[in-house]
């Protein structure tokens, strides 16, 4: 009786439920476990698994003699692994903590914190970090959940500022660029790129292939041991045609003189090759690529470059220019003498000759080489302001040299042509300015360079190029430059004679005399360009030839506020091409002391 | 059919149900350590469970020993030891993870709602002893209710969610089993459903601010708040509990209005208890119930828990990854590893064998406890089983549950698998009763 009351039957019902639930429960342990362990495996396997990208490292950049202008060097990142996610909390306190140590302010670390956890994937909080602060982190990562140290390389510039505008300098990538390169692999948005010279350039040679780590890490983020790494693969290296002693005489030459601005250009005028390639005032590098926070002097870096961007009158070096659409053109005889007192009369105005008691009697060979502005008056209205502009033209001024870098200015040819376009008179006295390069023309120093180069090699406009190959890590040449002809002018035999000669004479006679060299023939011009709003600006440009050999070497020298193209500018041409001919020039004989003597 | 107390006589106990025990215990100990590896307090873990096994072996052989009856005769003592227990850790315990409920002690901690629910068991078989010849009525539902209720109410003002959770199931099991109006269960059980629903209700609109808009459900919010809502509801719900009744009077003649009155005095009860409830949760209880509600919306949030735990199984497949060799669990991708989530690490490192060889082992150890009920040998005995298989049957469904993505993560460890030394010390004393009853099944004759 009391058995039914209780009801046994209950008790069994709820035994045979517990049947049912297991049943229940097995076909869901075999949908987990059977079915779709596969799956379920696959996100065990990336739970544990983090891969934090190594940068590659990135090719290195010589000159033509073998010298390493950038390279690589190991730096230690701290990476913050976002893993079980961040609470505020914890993120104050770590960005608290962490900004004792590094140069990042807390709000960046935090931001960069939430940053992680937002995109689920590692993230470099800071990066070449110093050896005191790696330290002193390396002790704090077991307290801190998810902050790891890892190394990559990292950009190095041995030479700091050597070369620095033709190198060009690195950083991070920018939103702009991340546009272009996001659905690009070997990018990700705190990757380096470079932003201008030959690291912007050959940016896809130079960067290799990122390598990656994969790390077993925690619930927490913590790495608990390295699974495999992937890795990188070096970027090609590049050889410029730059040789760097001659790249330190330009450097140095002009930076030892007064206003230490200014550029020079010297090229192989056999085919193009930049020679030497300097800017001033120039930048460290290295600031580029320094730690967070220690960079705050970058906004004082000056990155304008005046020899492709800097355009000046080019004053007397146009007289080169003048004479020889003048002897093309047939309008002067080498033996008149034309008589200069000092000035011009122009009839409205007086033009001055850069002598105040003027050269006297004056021919072809003295108005060069004293560079007589009266004597170019002259002969300017003689061969007359179109044929002037005309063989600007023909010597490439007026158009980029097409050296391959950004921004380059083309400078301005002026003339009656250009004035005639632009519905304006032409005057006598810019006939006068057209003689001697002043005025409204303009020029940049590769431009003269290449000028200069043209007679050289009498006529042969080379386009100027500065990379000579790439090669990459496994030795093959992956570019190479082919020197480009850009044009071929034919003048007559006798006026590349004539003009040769008396460029010649002016390095030994006249206003390029600090230009002349024992053991070769230097040809030179200096000039002088009128600046109204301060010292005037110097210009040489000159070509050295060693007997009767081509020519090997033509340069072109600014000096800003230098004054005197003679005294400021022609020194340096003369250290540059004893620097270029270094291997070619005859040493004096030592003397030896004899015993017994 | 059931014998006079005192003329019983003891005979050998049950070893295949102890061998399924030791077991457990072992594939439990295995698992526990296991999974500790990489935890910073590891070697407290192990030493704690280390001492545990001794103490817990102790109380299975003791309470074995002990004629269970005793307990019937001094239930009073039982009862106010729980009280004076649930009592004193509300002033002299100490708090973790929001709630006050343990007692530090030298070695371990104990948590005495642990052995309250062992109390509960022995004190509600007592009363449905007691009162099974007025089991159909509802004062004895009430008498249950009267007897349970001071305990609840300390444990809610630990406040140990998780021990009503599994003790609120046991009485009902217990009514159940001692023959309770299946009418007089659903009340209490409707009482509880609302008193859950509620929160939950609430908590979905905390989450999702925007259903505000709703006036009803506006108005629905409100009630969470004592306010003029409520006196609103107590009089539409009168109304409408009688206007149900005169309907269906019309029809039935003979209907009783104790449903009507029932189930209009259980909505209200399970509102207030509701409102209580909702005024009382933690922060991190709040957490778990909207974990129950959207377990994928946050992923890295409190979710990830139950979705690590589901990884972690799945990834274990047909053999596991080998003991001391999962990597979910010991990277720390499953929380409470070695407690709540032990099935995690066992579903890892053992694979499918393991989880459907602890599964089975549950349930015959069930089936035995079943078994030793309908074996005993008077009504005290069968609804003490009844007791501790209700206690078996809460935790293996909410535990298989919890893993499995059925029900919310509760903070419910495993029996004899979990690590805990209050619930492994408190379940061996169950089954040492379980093995008392069973030893003494036959009478003196």
């Amino acid at each position: 009786m009391i058995e039914k009351q209780l009801s046994h039957n209950r008790l069994n019902f709820l035994k045979i439920s517990v049947y049912f639930l297991s049943f229940l429960f097995v076909l869901k342990i075999v949908n987990l476990q059977i079915l779709r362990h596969d799956h379920y495996k696959g996100v065990a396997e990336r739970n544990k698994t983090k891969i934090i990208s190594q940068t590659a490292s990135r090719g290195r950049i010589f000159t033509k003699d073998k010298v390493l202008v950038a390279g690589s060097r190991p730096s230690f990142s701290l990476v913050y692994f976002p893993i079980g996610g961040i609470s505020a909390q914890y993120a104050e306190y770590l960005a608290g903590s962490l900004s004792k140590y590094l140069d990042v302010s807390l709000e960046e670390i935090k931001k960069k914190l939430f940053l992680a956890v937002k995109r689920g994937t590692p993230v470099r909080i800071a990066e070449n970090l110093s050896d005191h602060s790696m330290f002193l982190i390396s002790e704090l990562k077991t307290v801190y959940q998810g902050i790891n140290i890892i190394t990559e390389a990292r950009r190095f510039y041995p030479k700091n500022s050597f070369l620095s505008h033709l190198i060009g300098y690195i950083g991070k990538i920018s939103p702009g660029e991340w546009k272009y390169l996001r659905n690009d692999k070997n990018y990700s948005m705190d990757s380096y790129i470079g932003k201008t010279g030959v690291e912007k350039r050959f940016e896809k040679e130079l960067k290799g292939k990122d390598g990656g780590v994969y790390l077993e890490v925690d619930s927490k983020g913590r790495l608990m041991q390295i699974l495999e790494g992937k890795k990188s693969v070096r970027g090609s290296n590049i050889y410029l045609t730059i040789d760097s002693k001659v790249q330190v005489a330009a450097e140095e030459g002009l930076r030892a003189t007064g206003s230490g601005s200014g550029a020079v250009v010297a090229v192989n005028p056999r085919n193009g090759a930049i020679l030497a390639f300097a800017s001033l005032p120039d930048f460290d590098l290295n600031a580029f690529v320094r730690r967070a926070g220690a960079n705050g002097n970058l906004k004082n870096i000056k990155e304008f470059n005046y020899a492709t961007q800097g355009t000046f009158p080019p004053a007397s070096t146009f007289k080169i220019i003048v004479a020889a659409a003048a002897l093309e053109t047939g309008k002067i005889d080498l033996k008149e003498k034309i008589f200069c007192p000092g000035y011009f009369d122009a009839g409205s105005r007086v033009f001055k000759c850069w002598k105040k008691e003027g050269h006297g009697l004056t021919d072809f060979y003295e108005g060069m080489t004293h560079s007589c502005d009266v004597y170019y008056y002259n002969i300017g209205i003689r061969t007359g302001p179109l044929n002037i502009e005309k063989y600007a033209k023909i010597f490439r001024l007026g158009v980029p040299t097409g050296i391959n870098m950004p921004h380059e200015k083309s400078g301005n040819v002026f003339g009656p042509s250009r004035r005639a376009k632009k519905k304006s008179y032409w005057f006598i006295g810019d006939t006068l300015n057209l003689s001697i390069g002043q005025g409204e023309m303009l020029v940049t120093p590769v431009q003269m360079a290449q000028v200069i180069a043209a007679v050289a090699n009498k006529g042969k406009f080379w386009q100027p190029y500065y990379i000579d190959e790439v090669v990459n890590l496994k030795g093959y040449k992956t570019f190479e430059s082919k020197p480009k002809l850009l044009s071929n002018i034919n003048l007559k035999k006798s006026t590349w004679i004539h003009l040769r000669e008396s460029l010649k004479k002016v390095v030994l006679q006249g206003t390029g005399y600090s230009a002349r060299i024992k053991g070769a023939d230097v040809y030179g011009k200096t000039g002088t360009a009128q600046n109204p709003h301060g010292e005037d600006h110097a210009w040489f440009v000159a070509f050295a030839q060693i007997d009767d050999n081509p020519s090997e070497i033509a340069v072109c020298v600014l000096v800003e506020h230098g004054e005197h193209g003679s005294s400021a500018a022609a020194p340096i041409a003369r250290r540059v091409i004893e620097a270029a001919l270094r291997h070619k020039l005859t040493k004096p004989p030592v003397r030896r002391q004899v015993a017994g003597q | 059919m059931f014998l006079q107390k005192s003329k019983t006589k003891k005979s050998k106990m049950d070893w295949v149900f102890f061998g399924v025990v030791a077991i457990l215990l072992a594939i439990g100990t295995i698992s526990i350590f296991s999974s500790v590896v990489a935890l910073p307090n590891q070697l407290k873990i192990v030493r704690t469970h280390l001492l545990a096994l001794p103490i817990a072996f102790t109380a299975f052989f003791v309470m074995w020993n002990f004629n269970y009856q005793i307990f019937q005769d001094q239930w009073k003592i039982v009862y106010s030891v729980m009280i004076i227990a649930l009592v004193g850790v509300l002033f002299f315990g100490i708090a973790d993870k929001g709630a006050q409920s343990w007692f530090r002690l030298p070695f371990f901690s104990v948590q005495p709602s642990e052995f309250v629910r062992i109390g509960l068991i022995l004190v509600m078989a007592n009363y449905l002893d007691k009162n099974i010849g007025k089991i159909k009525e509802f004062s004895t539902v009430l008498g249950v209710l009267f007897i349970s209720a001071p305990i609840f109410f300390l444990l809610i003002k630990q406040p140990d969610f998780s021990a009503i959770m599994t003790m609120l199931p046991i009485v009902l099991v217990m009514l159940f089993c001692a023959g309770a109006r299946l009418f007089h269960i659903f009340l209490i059980m409707g009482f509880a459903f609302i008193t859950v629903l509620l929160p939950i209700l609430w908590t979905m609109i905390d989450l999702n601010p925007e259903l505000m808009q709703n006036s009803f459900i506006n108005f629905f919010y409100g009630l969470s708040r004592v306010n003029w809502h409520l006196a609103a509801v107590f009089v539409i719900l009168i109304f409408l509990g009688y206007a149900l009744w005169f309907i269906f009077s019309e029809f039935y003649r003979n209907i009783s209005k104790i449903y009507f009155i029932g189930i209009v005095a259980v909505i209200t009860l399970g509102l207030f208890s509701g409102i209580a409830v909702k005024k009382q949760m933690k922060h991190y209880q709040q957490k778990r119930l909207e974990v129950f509600l959207s377990p994928n919306t946050d992923p890295k949030g409190a979710g990830y828990n139950l979705i690590q735990a589901q990884v972690a199984i799945g990834s274990g497949g047909l053999m596991g990854k080998g003991v001391f060799s999962g990597t979910q669990a010991k990277l720390g991708f499953v929380p409470e590893r070695h407690t709540d989530f032990i099935l995690a690490v066992i579903g890892e490192e053992m694979g499918f064998v393991g989880m459907i060889l602890v599964m089975g082992l549950y349930v015959f150890l069930m089936r035995r406890v079943v078994n030793t009920a309908y074996m005993a040998k008077d009504r005290f005995g069968y609804l003490v089983n009844s007791g501790i298989f209700g206690m078996f049957l809460v935790y293996f469904s909410v535990n298989f549950g919890m893993l499995l993505g059925l029900n919310p993560v509760a903070g419910v460890p495993l029996p004899l698998l979990s690590y805990g030394g209050s619930n492994l010390v408190s379940t061996m004393i169950a089954i040492g009763i379980t093995q008392s009853i069973y030893s003494r099944r036959f009478a003196l004759t």
